[in-house]
């Protein structure tokens, strides 16, 4: 297991924990400077993608201040922009579930459409094709035709007996129907199998949904994770030798996969070893016991975050993180821009203009990866 | 009940300043700050960064209530600059630091092959999200962060 200063952990003790907080400020240690330096910084931070799958993404994030690793995670819950259904508009809806809760239901749909594809929405606004997307919902239940009569099937028996969020068709407003890039990939759902609704012979709904952008600090359904957390990666450290008797017994105390057993060194009996710290769920069963007292010392890396990232559909994981780092960058810039304006009254508003003459050339960002 | 409408959480109101500055008469080399329409997310980091800068003496924030979106950061320096000129400095550490983490994060996908993984955890549908790459051309007025 990798040597770690006794400074980047918290110890866990079997009833409390000690050195939550991280103690690398100036003034903090006599005689060591821990001011931010960006080459000490470059030094230290890694980056890690564990796992990607099409829905999630789990990497490591080293070297940072919990502040950072935290406002990472609220922006990506609460602060990155999507696209979501904000109005319906209900012209028949004759089956058992109430319009209201069918809008509520039809909201929290994710969506598949590039957010910057429309602007913001801004409160008071009127509705145009810059803005809103629209989609129509129209399905009527009817009996099939020549079904045996001891079927009790009702996908069988009836046509549209559930309606899919596959039902919900792009209606096309102003120029987005002659946008190439639109026609090409056009907005849809994320999933097509969601259940929306059940329906029987006779009952119909037909309605217009109306989707805009905004962020899940509005609401939750413009959330594009589900959900973003992180946790500190655990540290073991076994300080004595496991009599072999009782190994068995050490390797049980954790979770299963973190404890190996090998050769011992020189060749003689067993050994435990620490396999993949990753994989524990810092239960401290170990402390339990009484045969184990000072045998394992456990602690949780301060700066190690173990990230795990699932999106809701709108937006692919391995663009997630980039998309919060964007959001992160506007919120610093009003503060910054801000106190320019405070500290040079005239001068910032004319670096605006430059820096962003400055980022037109830089218009490749964004992410280029083949899944 | 008490509620502001939730778009107030973020959009500044008419006349609203992003950032105002009172500067503390009773200690030396020190002020508040009001940030609005701003939380915890900023807040915390903005503090934790102040801490790591050398010239500052004290930095804490406080959210006053939680109904209303704006927070309050006191700074005091040594002197050597102003509280301003300290926020000024934080935030540039912040966008390199950003910066930085975009860039290793980007390098993990260019360097290395990465596996996408055919297993889903927690029993999700296998190969829900077939969308490739995610660059798209953006309407030509939107704002996007490398417009900055």
């Amino acid at each position: 297991m990798e040597k770690i200063e006794l400074s980047r952990l918290v110890q866990l003790h079997p009833e409390r924990v000690s050195h939550v907080s991280s103690t690398d400020y100036p003034g903090h240690w006599p005689g060591e400077d821990h001011t931010w330096d960006l080459e000490v910084f470059r030094h230290n931070l890694r980056l890690d993608i564990q796992r990607l799958t099409p829905s999630t993404i789990d990497f490591d994030l080293i070297g940072v201040d919990a502040s950072i690793a935290n406002a990472l995670r609220r922006i990506l819950i609460a602060e990155v922009e999507t696209i979501a259904i904000e109005k319906v508009f209900v012209w028949q809806n004759t089956s058992v579930m109430q319009d209201e809760v069918l809008a509520a239901r039809l909201g929290l749909v994710p969506l598949r459409i590039h957010p910057g594809r429309l602007e913001t929405w801004q409160p008071e606004a009127t509705a145009t094709d810059a803005n809103t997307i629209s989609f129509q919902l129209q399905v009527s239940c009817t009996r099939r035709p020549n079904v045996s009569s001891a079927e009790t099937d009702p996908s069988k028996l009836y046509e549209n007996s559930t309606v899919y969020s596959s039902h919900m068709i792009w209606q096309p407003v102003g120029q987005q129907g002659h946008l190439p890039d639109w026609v090409s990939d056009p907005p849809a759902v994320a999933a097509p199998d969601i259940v929306l609704l059940k329906l029987r012979p006779g009952q119909e709904v037909h309605a217009e949904l109306h989707c805009v952008k905004a962020c899940g600090r509005e609401h939750a359904k413009w959330s594009p994770v589900a959900t973003a957390t992180y946790r500190l990666m655990p540290h073991i450290d076994i300080v004595s030798p496991v009599p072999e008797r009782l190994q068995q017994k050490f390797v049980e105390s954790f979770s299963p996969g973190v404890i190996g057993r090998r050769k011992g060194q020189g060749g003689k009996g067993m050994e435990v070893y620490v396999k993949d710290a990753r994989r524990d769920t810092v239960s401290r069963n170990v402390f339990m016991h009484p045969e184990f007292e000072g045998v394992v010392k456990l602690g949780r890396v301060r700066d190690h975050f173990l990230f795990s990232v699932e999106s809701a559909g709108q937006i692919p994981p391995q663009a997630l993180l980039p998309e919060a780092i964007a959001v992160f960058r506007r919120k610093i810039k009003v503060v910054s821009s801000a106190l320019e304006e405070l500290i040079h009254p005239t001068a910032a508003a004319e670096e605006g203009e430059k820096e962003a003459a400055d980022g037109e050339e830089r218009e490749d960002g964004g992410m280029d990866v083949d899944l | 009940m008490n509620a502001l409408p939730r778009f107030e959480l973020f959009t500044l109101g008419d006349g609203e300043k992003a950032i105002e500055v009172v500067e503390d008469t009773k200690i030396p080399n020190a002020a508040t700050i009001r940030v609005a329409k701003q939380d915890h997310t900023l807040a915390n980091m903005i503090r934790g960064y102040l801490l790591k800068n050398p010239k500052v003496l004290f930095a804490g924030y406080k959210v006053p209530h939680p109904l209303e979106p704006h927070f309050i950061l006191k700074i005091q320096t040594d002197g050597t600059a102003t509280p301003v000129e300290v926020l000024q400095e934080v935030c540039t550490t912040l966008l390199t630091l950003v910066a930085k983490i975009e860039g290793k994060f980007k390098e993990q996908f260019q360097q290395k092959e990465l596996e996408v993984g055919l297993e889903e955890p927690y029993g999700a549908p296998g190969g829900r999200l077939p969308r490739g790459d995610y660059t798209e051309p953006r309407r030509a007025n939107a704002m996007d962060y490398l417009d900055f």
